[in-house]
């Protein structure tokens, strides 16, 4: 046989299970802090900030709130997924099982995406309470979140597989992600940035992530979204293609 | 001639300096209960590692009914079912959870497991804890849901790499009759364990490893033929080794 779909999709409803078992912090925790977000920066301070490129700043924000959730939340679900299989060894299940590489790595990928949209579907739900949170183009949206958070499950693999340690497995999300998605343009728009510092916003991949959903939400654009379409393809190609290949290898998931 | 249940040719296994396995050959044929003694570190769990799937090997060939284990896996892996010497399973899962995924990942489809799983409740004594965390179980019971899983898919083969480690005189007696019941159905049945007399009880072939390489490999009969216990046998082997004789 060349496809376990019974045993893929057994792999996802397992992966899911664990994530909902925990569901106050995988999905309360991002929900709630969401909440604080487009409450006080959104709503309150918002207001006083008025109009970004002619759309209100909660508006302007929020696509930002979004996509730091998704690419957190999709992130967070691969790498720990992986790391606590290693670190408990039940990893062994799946290597006795009749499962390829390529099942193990759509699997992980199926559960990070999965999470990553249950959050955001959940950020996107508080932002109704307090604004209209349009998509403007329905496909680029959804093009923007699968796709993303298909970087970040690809990138939570190789940290479930490089970390040896829980510090290690924490690292990324404190020092990568939380900071070049601020720096990408999430609370401000980049012509608030002094000149010089516009040119190092264009080389942060994350300031295109958020431009680009941020555009399929409102309109409003500041990047080239040529340029990150592209990177977000070549992003999972390589990414793609460095996990499937440490798979392969079996690096520190075969003894 | 019939295909062998395993057979191993010159595995060789190497971690760093230490050569964990040294050109281990050995066939256990279908329906043998097949015991492999040796002391900690020899390379019984090693061996183990390379038929299952759980570890990589550096050299050598080992089939399944006739079937690569590195070339045919999705195949070879269906005829084995491993209970492993250190638990490794979802701590937080329950019972019913990680009997029920395990099936799931090979192929079974959810009525099939829901059945398998009834049987193997009652057979080992689990339906009284079916919805209790892997985590909550006491020992025996954690080693009981070893065997069950293993038996899951209804493999041909099961590996029990020190399957009553650590189990009291109860547990070890009910798995005894469980393994001699499934050996008498046919099944393959690949034994580790440090208790000698649990080899010499069940085992109808032994095979002992020391340091990587294999030093004996025998029917029970031939191996206690002169009188001697298979304990005495395994003493001289390493008492050859200590002394650094090329057995």
């Amino acid at each position: 046989m060349k496809f376990n779909p019974i045993g893929l999709y057994t792999f996802i409803r397992q992966e899911i299970q664990r994530f909902l078992r925990v569901g106050q912090q995988t999905l309360f925790t991002p929900w709630v802090t969401a909440l604080l977000y487009i409450f006080i920066f959104g709503e309150i301070v918002g207001r006083r900030i008025g109009n970004i490129d002619g759309v209100s700043y909660i508006d302007f924000v929020i696509p930002g709130l979004l996509m730091m959730n998704v690419m957190q939340s999709s992130f967070g679900q691969t790498s720990s997924s992986l790391y606590f299989k290693r670190f408990a060894r039940h990893i062994e299940e799946i290597l006795t099982a009749p499962l390829s590489y390529l099942e193990m790595i759509i699997g992980h990928l199926a559960a990070g995406i999965l999470r990553g949209v249950i959050v955001g579907a959940g950020v996107y739900v508080l932002a109704l309470l307090f604004t209209v949170a349009t998509v403007s183009h329905l496909g680029l949206f959804i093009f923007y979140v699968i796709s993303v958070s298909t970087v970040f499950s690809l990138a939570g693999l190789l940290i479930g597989i490089w970390a040896d340690d829980f510090e290690k497995l924490a690292l990324p999300a404190t020092y990568i992600i939380m900071p070049l998605t601020f720096l990408g343009g999430l609370f401000n728009s980049i012509h608030m940035l002094p000149e010089k510092f516009q040119f190092f916003v264009r080389l942060n991949p994350f300031f295109y992530f958020v431009d680009g959903l941020r555009y399929s939400m409102i309109g409003v654009s500041e990047s080239n979204r040529f340029v990150g379409a592209f990177l977000i393809s070549t992003l999972i190609l390589v990414l793609g293609f460095w996990v499937w290949n440490l798979f392969k290898k079996g690096y520190k998931i075969r003894t | 001639m019939d295909i062998p249940a395993i057979e191993i040719k010159n595995l060789t296994k190497r971690y760093g300096e230490k050569m964990a396995v040294n050109g281990v050959s050995l066939q256990v044929k279908k329906g043998e209960f097949f015991g492999f003694l040796g002391p900690n570190g020899a390379g019984k769990t090693t061996t183990i590692n390379s038929i299952t799937g759980i570890g990589k090997f550096d050299s050598g060939e080992i089939k399944v009914f006739g079937l690569d284990v590195v070339k045919d896996y999705r195949e070879a892996r269906r005829k084995i079912g491993l209970s492993p010497q250190e638990f490794n399973v979802d701590f937080f899962g329950t019972v019913r959870n990680v009997l029920d995924f395990y099936g799931g990942y090979f192929g079974m489809r959810k009525a099939e497991r829901k059945e398998r799983m009834e049987y193997l409740f009652e057979k080992l004594g689990l339906a009284p804890y079916a919805d209790k965390q892997f985590r909550a179980l006491s020992g025996g019971f954690k080693r009981r849901l070893m065997l069950a899983r293993a038996m899951m898919h209804d493999p041909e083969i099961l590996i029990l790499d020190e399957p009553t480690a650590g189990a009291d005189v109860e547990l070890r007696r009910d798995l005894w009759l469980i393994l001699d019941e499934l050996n008498k159905q046919g099944k393959t049945i690949f034994l580790t364990t440090h208790y000698l007399e649990e080899a010499e009880k069940l085992c109808g072939r032994i095979g002992i490893i020391f340091n990587g390489k294999i030093v004996a490999l025998e029917s029970k009969e031939e191996l206690i033929k002169d009188g001697k216990r298979i304990e005495d046998h395994y003493l001289h082997y390493a008492e050859l080794e200590r002394n650094g004789a090329n057995v």
